[in-house]
This record gives C-alpha cells, sequence and structure tokens, in this order.
C-alpha cells in the first residue's frame, strides 16, 4: 500500500537529509507505529505519503502508483484516498461539529443526499451521534479529536495517516482514540501514527517502525516503544 | 461538481472584504472609463482623418462644369483629359510631394455626406449631388512645413478650381487628439497598475482569511480549481460590475457628450458612432475595456492563487 524504495529527503539549506535513503513497506490493512526522537524524520514521512513534499531522490509508492512522478493535477485525487488526522486536530472553528465533517465531503463534491447519510453514520462511529450540533469550542480535546477522525475517515480512504493524534491527551482519553483508531484499522484501513507516546506503543502492540537522524534503524512486526528520551 | 460552498464562500467573501472591493470595483471603473475614451479618441482621429485628410495632406479640386469657384482656371467648364494630365505630372514632379491618389467624383460625395446635413444631397432637387461635387487630388507633403511650391505651381494651371490647404487648422486638431489619448491611457495605465496591486492585496487578505479552510480542502483532497473558484469569481464579480460602470459611462459620453453636443456643434468634423463604441467595449486592438477588465482582474487573481493555493 506504501512503500518508500531508497527516499533521501533534504530539505533546502545546510544539514543533513530529514529522512535518508529509507526503504519500508507497508501492507495494505496494517496498523504501523512511526517512532523516534523529535527531528528524526516522522513528519517527513508522512509528509511524502500526502506529496505535500517531494523526495529529493528515491521513489514514494501509494496504492499502486509513483507519486513522486504523478502529475499535480492527479494530487487531489490521491489525497482523497489518505485520511489525515493531526495533534492539534485542525478543526474550523466556525462550523459545527457535522459541518466539520461534511466539509470534507462537500469540497470534493458529494452530494447532499450522500452527505446526509454519510456524516451521522460516521459520527456515530466515532461515539460523537449526539454532538453534531456542537462547536468545536464547545468539546473536550478528546472529543475534538474524534471529530477530526470523523473528518478523516467519512470519506472511507484507503490510510488514514496521524502525526501524534494523542500528543495533546491525557492517557485515557488517548486509549479512546486508539480504540477508535484500532476500529478503522479493522475495517481495512491501513493506519499509519507517528508518535512519541510510548505509553500506548507498549499498550497498543502493533508494528514498528523507528527512524533516527533519517534512518531507518528498527523495524519489528510487533514491537514495543524501546527508547527513552 | 456541488457548487453550494462554492457560492456560500463568494457571498461571504464578497461582504468580508467589501471595502476591498469596492475599492477595487471604483479603480478599474475610473480607469476603464480612461481606456475607453482613449480608444474613443483614436477612432475620432481614424474617422477624421479619412475624411478630411491630416496635416501632410492638401486637396487640389478640379473644376466641375459650372464650377462655383467662378475661378479663371475653370473658364473651359468640367475639367479636360489634358489638363488632368498636365496637373497629374506637375504633381508628380514636384519635390515636396511624397505621394498623391485621385479622387473621384463619386468618391468626394460619399465621404462629404458624412459630414453634410441629410437635407442638402437627398430629396428631389438636392444642392448636392455627386455630379456637381468635384473630383479632386490627395497630394501627400513630405513634411507639412513646405507645401508653397507645390501650390503656387498648381494655383494657375487650368482646370484646377481650388486647393485646400488645412494643414494648420487639421494639425491643431489632431495635436489635441493625440494628448487626449495618451493622456487618458496614461492616467488609465497608472490607474490599472493601481487596481492591480489593489487586486493583488484583496486575494492575499481572502487567502488569509480562508487558510485555514484552504489547509483542509488540499488536505482532503478538494481540486485547485475547486479552492480557486471564490477567489475568480470574486474577482470576476469586481470587474464586471467595474466594466458594467464604465461602458455605462461610456454610453453617456457618447450620447450625451458626443451625439447631443460636439456633433451638433462642431459639424465639419465627422463624429464617432455607435460602432465605434462597440469597438472600445469589445474591440481587440486596442483591447476594449471588455476584455481588459476582466484580464486585470483574472490574470493577478490566477496567478496569486496558484501561489496560495497550491497542492
Ligand atoms: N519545512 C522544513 N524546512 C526545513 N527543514 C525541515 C522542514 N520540516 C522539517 N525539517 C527538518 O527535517 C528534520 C525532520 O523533521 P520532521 O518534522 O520530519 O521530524 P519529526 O520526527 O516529525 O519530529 P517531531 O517528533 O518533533 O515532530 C528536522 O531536522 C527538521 O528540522
Ligand atoms: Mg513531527
Amino acid at each position: 500500500m506504501i512503500r518508500f524504495e531508497k527516499v533521501t529527503k533534504r530539505y533546502p539549506g545546510p544539514g543533513r537529509p530529514a529522512l535518508d535513503q529509507v526503504t519500508l513497506d507497508i501492507d495494505k490493512g496494517e496498523f504501523v507505529y512511526l517512532v523516534g526522537t523529535s527531528g528524526s524524520g516522522k513528519s517527513t514521512a508522512l509528509r511524502l505519503v500526502l506529496r505535500e513534499v517531494r523526495p529529493t531522490t528515491g521513489r514514494v509508492h501509494v496504492a499502486g502508483k509513483e507519486i513522486n512522478r504523478m502529475a499535480g493535477w492527479k494530487v487531489p485525487r490521491l489525497r482523497r484516498e489518505i485520511g489525515t488526522v493531526f495533534q492539534d486536530f485542525r478543526l474550523l472553528p466556525n462550523k459545527t461539529v457535522a459541518e466539520n465533517v461534511a466539509f470534507a465531503q462537500q469540497v470534493i463534491g458529494k452530494s447532499r443526499r450522500e452527505i446526509a447519510k454519510v456524516v451521522p453514520e460516521t459520527l456515530e462511529l466515532v461515539g460523537l451521534k449526539d454532538k453534531g450540533d456542537r462547536m468545536p469550542d464547545e468539546l473536550s480535546g478528546g472529543e475534538q479529536q474524534r471529530v477530526a477522525i470523523a473528518r478523516a475517515f467519512v470519506n472511507r480512504p484507503m490510510i488514514l495517516i496521524a502525526d501524534e493524534p494523542t500528543g495533546n491527551l491525557d492517557p485515557a482519553t488517548s486509549v479512546g482514540i486508539m480504540n477508535l483508531l484500532g476500529d478503522i484499522n479493522e475495517t481495512g484501513t491501513t493506519v499509519v501514527m507517528a508518535t512519541h507516546d510510548h505509553g500506548i506503543v507498549d499498550q497498543f502492540t502493533k508494528r514498528v517502525i523507528e527512524l533516527d537522524h533519517g534512518k531507518v534503524v528498527r523495524d519489528e512486526a510487533s514491537g514495543s516503544y524501546g527508547f527513552q528520551h | 461538481m456541488q457548487l453550494r460552498y462554492v457560492f456560500t464562500e463568494l457571498r461571504t467573501g464578497l461582504r468580508r472584504n467589501l471595502s476591498m472591493h469596492l475599492a477595487v470595483i471604483l479603480t478599474l471603473f475610473v480607469s476603464l472609463s480612461l481606456a475607453g475614451i482613449g480608444i474613443l479618441v483614436q477612432r475620432e482621429a481614424t474617422v477624421a482623418r479619412d475624411s478630411l485628410g491630416d496635416e501632410l495632406k492638401i486637396l487640389v479640386n478640379l473644376c466641375t462644369d459650372d464650377d462655383p469657384s467662378h475661378s479663371p482656371n475653370c473658364a473651359s467648364g468640367e475639367v479636360t483629359a489634358d489638363q488632368q494630365q498636365r496637373i497629374e505630372k506637375e504633381i508628380q514632379d514636384n519635390d515636396e510631394v511624397r505621394s498623391f491618389a485621385y479622387q473621384s467624383k463619386e468618391e468626394g460625395f460619399e465621404k462629404a455626406k458624412e459630414t453634410l446635413p441629410e437635407s442638402s444631397y437627398t430629396g428631389p432637387d438636392p444642392i448636392v449631388t455627386a455630379e456637381g461635387w468635384p473630383a479632386a487630388y490627395w497630394v501627400t507633403l513630405k513634411t507639412p512645413e513646405r507645401a508653397d511650391g507645390i501650390i503656387s505651381a498648381l494655383e494657375g494651371l487650368d482646370g484646377v478650381s481650388g486647393i485646400k490647404d488645412q494643414r494648420k487648422a487639421l494639425g491643431q486638431i489632431f495635436g489635441i487628439m493625440t494628448v487626449l489619448k495618451y493622456g487618458s491611457w496614461i492616467g488609465a495605465g497608472f490607474l490599472l497598475f493601481a487596481a492591480l496591486l489593489q487586486v493583488t492585496n484583496t486575494i492575499r487578505l481572502a487567502a488569509l482569511a480562508r487558510r485555514r479552510e484552504i489547509a483542509i480542502m488540499r488536505l482532503v483532497g478538494a481540486s485547485t480549481l475547486y479552492i480557486a473558484l471564490p477567489f475568480l469569481l470574486e474577482s470576476l464579480v469586481a470587474a464586471i460590475v467595474g466594466v458594467a460602470l464604465a461602458a455605462g459611462v461610456l454610453a453617456a459620453f457618447q450620447y450625451w457628450g458626443v451625439e447631443q453636443a460636439l456633433s451638433d456643434h462642431v459639424s465639419f468634423l465627422p463624429w464617432v458612432d455607435w460602432t465605434d463604441y462597440t469597438q472600445a467595449l469589445f474591440g481587440l486592438f486596442p483591447p476594449g475595456i471588455v476584455l481588459l477588465g476582466p484580464a486585470l482582474t483574472l490574470i493577478p487573481t490566477l496567478l496569486l492563487t496558484r501561489k496560495y493555493v497550491k497542492v
């Protein structure tokens, strides 16, 4: 589903590359943690999958397509296959919960009828059935992250990318979010999650890929967080 | 494509940046009006030149039967082929002359009709007829200053009823027109540049106000066009309003200024008509205001949204 072939990413400016000759392969339906110290290149790897950035050398394949060579106008189609969740939720403050979720469908041209059907379904899935009319600032952090996950999942993407989704949440709330991501993974969606949260990684055992200074230093089928920081 | 979002955004966008949009519209309106007036003046110069010649031209009228000038040159009545040959040779050999052209009675009559009142050439017994209109030579000079040689050479020739030398008057008129034309275009140019800067600022503010939405739209895979559409429509609305106002001002200028006032008071000149007005609106070269307005707002908008909205 996601394949990196000797991917090196160098940002403009001096210094070592953010990713250095990274090769990895993630299959359909997998759940993968991306761990590593700050600056090790986790977010860069995720941004390469979204084609927010392009590799300096090497190749990135997503869903069978070599996306670093994809024409610019096809990139939106690629992104419709990928849901994205961030540490800071990124909800639109002037829209209700349901409108936030619906927004992701509206702007890719889904019909009003489909939106009216799928948005409540998705809100129910993330456990916010009765909160569709709330504004984001009336919700707790954990609930806001659920809205963000609903928005990422509402178009039923093949891949869900999460960059430190529990970074702003307390441990108990984080467990709830992890259960939700687990449920989404159960539906066959590939989940890639960058995280610093060793409690979570050790508790919900999954495949772990560790980056260090832009290199893959560990790739275990059911690993632990494995280092202190 | 589901456009409800686009139109909601267009409405809120127009409202949010109302003062900016008004500034764009007003600047655009004034600059396009000036540009349009420049085009009309340019057309006017062409129309006038076609009919009256210009500061380089003198008109050599040939005798008609029963010539109204009663010049001794016309003693033999209608100019003869022999006389005409001599006149033509004289023009040809003169070194003040760059070129010349023959204008038949009918051609002269057709041109004259443009400035004469209709009653003078219609009806059962018109004052002016093609038969009574003199054939002529248009003589183009090398410089507008030197014409004494050719004039004195032709003046005494049999068959020449008179020489019309309007170099001074026409030179002044065309001088004024040139100043008006470039003056309004330069003014229009500065204002259009100001409009361009205002469009740029408006887009920048609008993009800033929408940056969260844009970030999310990119992330969930909205097409670039879809993201850019509210911006383009906002600019288009401003352009349409600006163009409509300018078109109205030009129409008012054409109707009250030219048709109701100038053409009555200054009747020796033919004046621009509604064809020329259409040209000022839709012409390609120089570009009419219907092209100019949208181009000047949409092109920077496209370039800027490419920058802000890039996938
Ligand atoms: N846009 C950018 N321009 C220049 N350098 C960048 C940019 N983004 C990241 N970097 C650099 O690339 C390296 C990897 O950054 P990245 O954000 O991928 O790390 P990370 O593993 O996600 O870190 P964190 O855990 O703190 O989020 C860092 O050295 C960072 O400074
Ligand atoms: Mg990061």
